[in-house]
């Protein structure tokens, strides 16, 4: 289709410009978009006057990052319920090499949401979901000495995160005895007959 | 008739009579042989091959003599001329390692989660991040704010850059201090002796002038 379009700029010296389309498919990559992208697309109903106002929630992710899933995970599990400012504050002082790779992320994610999201405060934001994906790995040769070789994988990692407007939920108090014995004690009180009158 | 009487003696040793083997190193087999033969000159015959029996089971040296081997009478049976049979095969060069460690089991992804996110594994959350006074930016407490280190470390480079171009080439550095001015500057009388470097901007807030 491409080709075709050139050889017609070529013949004719000036075409009107409805005359010869752009056939071909958009310049972007073809390449099937994920679920994760998809979720920014979805928009609600308009809310009605007396119900309370829903918060915004930004997704976003990045694909094929050259990490381990692993060493990812505890990246995420670390900025996981935070508020945005205090995770890129974890991630700047960090060591590891995923954390560059999710401050980028994050920063990313903010700069989308109060272009496009419509989110009042960038450092109003937490972060509701983070995770890791596997990405798709390559086997490739390691050489050893004595002419010895083994099988190596090349490893990379998704990154996914999902900011919600607003502060951060508080974090749940720890479990104590007394609550554990309570709901212990309701277990047993719930017990019944089965299969009877 | 006596054939076959010494061939059953010979297949099946009998508790009556004398006991002349003896059960050898390789003592698996039963090597009692009871002669139950009455012929004197077939009992001789027998002690006389059963000795040389002995013998071959105890090698001994043969210096001077020739070997006493001779005609024989052929013996049918393995149990006889035990041969090869040893006890316990001597390790051998490879068997003489240490017995190594290795899984029993597979470990489940279960026992795997547990130790991989136990809480001494995950991260631990910084505490002693501040805001530095000068730039605003993050600093860890202990650790010099990375974007004012930057920014010295950037006029520090063309400062150098201006001594190079003074110098003009490596080990010419003088013995004198160096003083760095800036725009409309000019030197003090403590700056008598020393080299001067020119800097072609303003004097930078955070370089303070003696």
């Amino acid at each position: 289709n491409w080709a075709r379009t050139k050889n017609l700029w070529l013949a004719s010296g000036s075409l009107f410009p409805l005359s010869c389309i752009h056939t071909s498919t958009s310049l972007q990559k073809i390449g099937k978009i994920g679920k994760w992208e998809k979720k920014n697309r979805i928009v609600y109903p308009p809310q009605l006057p007396g119900e309370p106002r829903r918060p915004a929630e930004i997704y976003h992710c990045r694909r094929e990052i050259k990490y381990s899933n692993d060493k990812m995970w505890y990246l995420a599990k670390l900025i996981k319920g935070m508020s945005i400012d205090q995770a890129l504050a974890q991630l700047e002082f960090s060591d590891k090499k995923g954390a560059k790779v999710i401050r980028e992320v994050l920063l990313e994610a903010q700069e989308m949401a109060v272009r496009n999201h419509n989110v009042e405060f960038k450092s109003n934001l937490h972060i509701a979901e983070s995770q890791t994906g596997r990405g798709r790995y390559v086997k490739r040769l390691r050489c050893h000495g004595k002419g010895m070789f083994g099988m190596m994988k090349i490893n990379r990692c998704h990154y996914f995160v999902k900011l919600v407007e607003g502060p951060p939920p508080p974090p749940e108090p720890p479990k104590t005895g007394f609550d554990q014995a309570k709901e212990y004690v309701q277990q047993l009180r719930n017990r019944t007959l089965v299969h009877t009158l | 008739m006596q054939c076959r009487d010494r061939l059953r003696a010979l297949a099946f040793p009998e508790s009556s009579g004398r006991a002349q083997g003896s059960a050898g190193p390789c003592g698996v087999m039963a090597v009692l042989v009871l002669v139950r033969s009455p012929l004197p000159r077939l009992r001789a015959l027998l002690q006389h091959c059963w000795g040389r029996l002995e013998r071959g089971l105890r090698p001994s040296v043969f210096g001077d003599q020739s070997p006493p081997w001779g005609p024989a009478l052929a013996m049918q049976g393995p149990a006889l001329v035990p041969q090869g049979i040893k006890d316990a095969e001597a390790p051998g060069p490879l068997e003489s390692v240490v017995w190594m460690a290795a899984p029993k089991h597979r470990r489940t992804i279960e026992v795997n989660r547990c130790r991989r996110r136990n809480p001494s594994k995950l991260i631990e959350i910084k505490r002693n991040i501040d805001v530095c006074p000068e730039c605003g930016n993050l600093k860890q407490k202990h650790v010099l704010c990375g974007y004012c280190y930057a920014k010295v470390k950037e006029e520090t480079q063309l400062i150098r850059m201006e001594i190079h171009k003074k110098e003009g080439g490596p080990l010419n550095a003088p013995t004198v201090e160096t003083v760095v001015l800036y725009e409309g500057e000019k030197p003090t009388e403590k700056d008598e002796g020393k080299r001067i470097i020119e800097r072609a901007r303003k004097r930078p807030s955070w370089f303070v002038q003696n």
